[in-house]
């Protein structure tokens, strides 16, 4: 998700030429109309190694890819500055990304369709997979106390400082003036209890991190945006959609019963983490789990268009209907 | 430009050895005297653990086997075009006006800005990290090459042109011997710029290789282990700058650089 916007820019300038080379040279990949006869189309997906995209690997390891016709290759990358361009040149069929990203992009007329569910929030306050945390001694007791704060996101101008401005405007504070940086996920423990920022939003695995440290969370920035906030999808190209409707029909399908797996066997999801991530194993049994709806909560995603198009993340409002399967 | 001439002296590699050995031990005291918090950097002991169970894991000899390919091919290939282009602009004093301007615009980009692009090429394979290896290592070479010629004594160059020697043997006899001190800096620093990209490239991309190795442990909390993994990426830097002058010395085994050396 970082640099996103310049990503895009690129990617805006270059899709047209590239596209039509892709797509002449990736029909040689495989045969989309394999339906149920056996044949398996090769298919790779750009994912983000974290906690979120847990179903996906569970589900390639349970075989409901295969099944549904599709042989998965999952290609950890990081972060959208290198999904979105893979995606839009067809190096990737899938990819993984956050729904304000997905929004911003749509927004710019960046060509893609989001097209099954990837993560949810667990929709319960001060038990969600992220949230707005101070150090153990902070004066900070709510997000309306964040007001003239520095509050760390990993990405400005994102869903982490939306989903912040709304939690603040929640509790009663003024948004405008909560002070955002920009700080990756993974250092924020440290810069929360170095004093560096007054509060951070993180996500697991750091969440785990900053409460075994004794910091507190103050609130669940998710909760306070919508019940049930769709956070991240799976998305693909137009053009991959246009060119192989079997083929993002199989694999909404397939991701559909993964999510709804994963959901169910959290023990597996625990230890399919382990697969693909470093998470140490202390760190594991506290990471609260999101939740994995199989379908995409549309009103909760109106809601983030909605404010996104108040902190004007959006130069054109993005057309919905059109993104969303 | 050359190896200092100690480096080849015993008592000076017990010293840089003694060097690393102090960092060492400074990364060990530093969190247990409480001045870092361990949480945040792990002493020595408790990087080594986790380095033990690196080299014990089949995937992290394929991420090295990755990052390898990637220094190495892309090192190659700039190396190539780096020379090439070097001693025809060089040589042409038409294409050296023509060119001097663009060269010392594009050489400062950083290679990473060019990440989107590289993506957008070749993906997030080996392709988008050559990309970036060989834009930055090409630099270094072309620019070096570049001096090299400029060096060409004038007297030389007058003698070789009344005794009317073709291009190809003023290029062998004149050009070469005087630019192939500054071509092995060139290569020297490459080799190390090589590396440093080749990890970034995968760290950022996700490429496979040790950089994504770094960037997953980094993500996952798993700050041993991260710390690990540099190690190894520093020990790879040290190995390949060692080869790189060990090399720099045999080619240029008559020059007055290195035979001063021997005689110190």
């Amino acid at each position: 998700m970082r640099r996103l916007l310049t990503v895009i820019a690129v990617a805006a300038l270059t899709v047209g030429g590239l596209t039509a080379c892709s797509d002449s040279e990736s029909t040689g990949g495989g045969d989309p109309a394999a339906g149920g006869s056996g044949k398996t189309t090769a298919v790779k997906v750009g994912v983000i190694p974290i906690v979120d995209v847990a179903p996906i690997y569970l589900g390639k390891e349970k075989g409901f890819y295969e099944k549904h016709g599709i042989g998965l290759t999952l290609t950890p990358a990081q972060g959208g500055a290198a999904i979105v361009p893979g995606v839009v040149s067809g190096d990737f069929q899938f990819g993984f990304s956050n729904v304000t990203s997905l929004l911003v992009a749509q927004s710019k007329k960046v060509p893609l369709k989001a097209v099954a569910n990837g993560v949810a929030s667990t929709g319960e306050e001060g038990a969600d997979f992220g949230g707005i945390t101070v150090k153990k001694d902070s004066p900070l007791r709510s997000a309306a106390d964040l007001e003239g704060k520095k509050v760390a996101v990993n990405t400005l101008k994102n869903i982490g400082d939306t989903s912040v401005k709304a939690s603040v405007e929640k509790a009663g504070g003024d948004p405008s003036r909560v002070e955002f940086v920009e700080l990756p996920f993974d250092q924020m423990p440290a810069a929360l209890d170095a004093g560096q920022v007054d509060a951070a939003w993180v996500v697991e695995p750091g969440l785990a991190t900053i409460k075994a440290q004794g910091g507190r969370v103050i609130a669940s920035n998710y909760v306070d945006v919508a019940p049930d906030l769709t956070v991240a999808m799976y998305f693909t190209s137009t053009a991959y959609a246009k060119q192989s409707p079997e083929v993002v029909k199989a694999f909404q399908d397939a991701t559909r019963e993964s999510l709804a797996y994963a959901d169910s066997h959290p023990d597996e999801v625990r230890r399919v983490i382990t697969t693909y991530t470093k998470i140490p194993e202390a760190t594991l049994k506290n990471v609260t789990l999101p939740k994995w709806p199989a379908e995409p909560n549309r009103s909760s995603i109106d809601t983030l268009a909605e404010l996104g198009r108040q902190d004007g993340l959006f130069t054109e409002v993005p057309d919905l209907d059109e993104l969303l399967p | 430009m050359t190896p200092p001439p100690s480096a080849t002296r015993p008592g000076a590699a017990a010293l840089g050895l003694a060097g690393l050995l102090g960092l060492l031990l400074t990364v060990e005291v530093l969190p247990r005297s409480g001045v870092v918090s361990a949480d945040y950097l792990p002493p020595t002991s408790r990087i080594v653990r986790a380095l033990a169970v690196e080299l014990n894991d089949r995937a992290f000899w394929r991420a090295l086997g990755d990052t390898l390919t990637g220094w190495a091919l892309g090192l190659a290939i700039a190396v190539v075009a780096g020379v090439v282009a070097g001693v025809l602009i060089g040589s042409v004093p038409f294409l050296r006006a023509a060119t001097a301007s663009t060269i010392e615009f594009l050489r400062p980009i950083p290679s990473v800005a060019l990440i989107p692009l590289a993506v957008l090429l070749f993906g997030t394979g080996l392709g988008s990290t050559l990309l970036l290896v060989v834009y930055a290592a090409f630099w270094q070479v072309l620019v070096q090459v570049l001096y090299g010629i400029q060096d060409v004594d004038p007297v030389t160059r007058d003698t070789a042109r009344s005794y009317n020697l073709g291009t190809w043997a003023r290029v062998r006899h004149v050009l070469w011997p005087t630019a192939l001190p500054y071509v092995m800096t060139g290569v020297r620093l490459a080799a190390s710029v090589a590396l440093i990209l080749a990890i970034t490239a995968e760290l950022v991309i996700g490429s496979p290789g040790l950089g994504s190795r770094i960037a997953v442990a980094q993500t996952s909390q798993a700050v041993p282990e991260m710390y690990a993994l540099i190690m190894i990426a520093g020990l790879l830097g040290l190995l390949i700058n060692l080869a790189a002058r060990t090399v720099e010395r045999r080619a240029l085994f008559w020059h007055q650089s290195v035979r001063g050396e021997a005689v110190l």
